[in-house]
């Protein structure tokens, strides 16, 4: 579909825009890669989908409820999609599984782009973290990137 | 005949409260404040109640509560206030006066449809970019179309 062309294209310039540093590193060093900035972005963009997602659903039971609507709704949303395989400790960790992560289908399979996968990863980890915080769920959100197109999403749920 | 709606953040912040009739009289900004806060007890209490009877409660009863239309809150002898809570914990509140012009009754349905209404003008107006959630909502666009919504529908 066209629409979905266009935001892979405007993501994967936005992390080549945000990895490009103005002042340039003359020492030759490779500089870590700054992506706070692309989570920002995908915590701004979760936060107001979500006002809109939810607003014909019931209200949620809990919060096990709330994450398989992340992982349904929010997902095929976003990524036409649902989340392959969810697990949860019930004590607030949640690792969701997405076999064939659309950022990373691109790629080659192999190894050759490992190494880059994070920076495809980011601003998804921004979009579930602000899906949560607008439902009342403070967390961080992490990812792992172990075999190309597969990707693992780890949430931690914070309690006060 | 509503009297006025208001838009509460999940921290029980006012972000828009906003009513038609006398619009600059400082009594009826007032007044208007204390109505909409008088619900907020009832309002929590009411979504408590959804909290405990999740986990004991019959199955009938636990359809009803999950819904985000909370139904009348609150009512006093002049005005009626009813409330709305969204997934994201926002509250809407509508107040309405007891007795309308024509001298019928409010229907339910039809503050329900006003509510669903004011959820989406709202999911609007947090998705412009400029606006900050928490923030109140200073639109003048959210505030146009709010006071059409309680001019026509109610």
């Amino acid at each position: 579909m066209a629409d979905d062309i266009v935001f892979e294209l405007l993501h994967s310039e936005i992390i080549n825009y945000a990895l490009h540093d103005p002042k340039g590193s003359k020492d030759g060093t490779v500089q870590e890669a700054d992506l706070s900035i692309v989570e920002y972005i995908g915590f701004a963009a979760g936060y107001k989908i979500m006002e809109r997602l939810t607003r014909e659903w019931p209200r949620f039971k809990d919060e096990l409820d709330t994450m398989k609507f992340i992982c349904t709704d929010f997902w095929t949303c976003i990524y036409r999609k649902q989340i392959d395989n969810l697990r949860t400790n019930h004590q607030g960790v949640y690792v969701l599984h997405d076999n064939a992560f659309r950022f990373l289908t691109n790629f080659s399979n192999g190894q050759q782009y490992l190494e880059y996968a994070p920076r495809f990863v980011a601003y998804t980890c921004g979009l579930i973290r602000g899906g949560l915080a607008n439902l009342c769920i403070s967390s961080i959100v992490t990812a792992e990137v172990q075999s190309m197109p597969s990707c693992k999403f780890h949430i931690q749920v914070q309690r006060t | 005949m509503a009297v006025c709606v208001a838009v509460i953040g999940k921290d029980n912040a006012p972000l828009y409260i906003g009513g038609v009739a006398n619009d600059t009289n400082t009594d009826n900004e007032l007044s208007r404040q204390w109505l909409v806060h008088t619900a907020l007890d009832a309002l929590e209490e009411r979504l408590a109640a959804t909290n405990t009877n999740n986990t004991n409660n019959a199955n009938a009863a636990r359809a009803d509560l999950r819904e985000l239309y909370l139904g009348l809150l609150y009512s006093t002898d002049t005005h009626k206030i009813y409330g709305y809570v969204t997934n994201t914990r926002i509250k809407l509140v509508l107040v309405t006066s007891s007795i309308s012009l024509t001298g019928s009754n409010i229907r339910d349905a039809e503050v329900r449809t006003a509510l669903r209404r004011l959820h989406a003008l709202y999911a609007d107006a947090i998705c412009n970019p400029f606006h900050l959630p928490g923030d109140q909502i200073t639109s003048p666009k959210f505030d146009k179309q709010v006071k059409n919504l309680i001019l026509n529908n109610i």
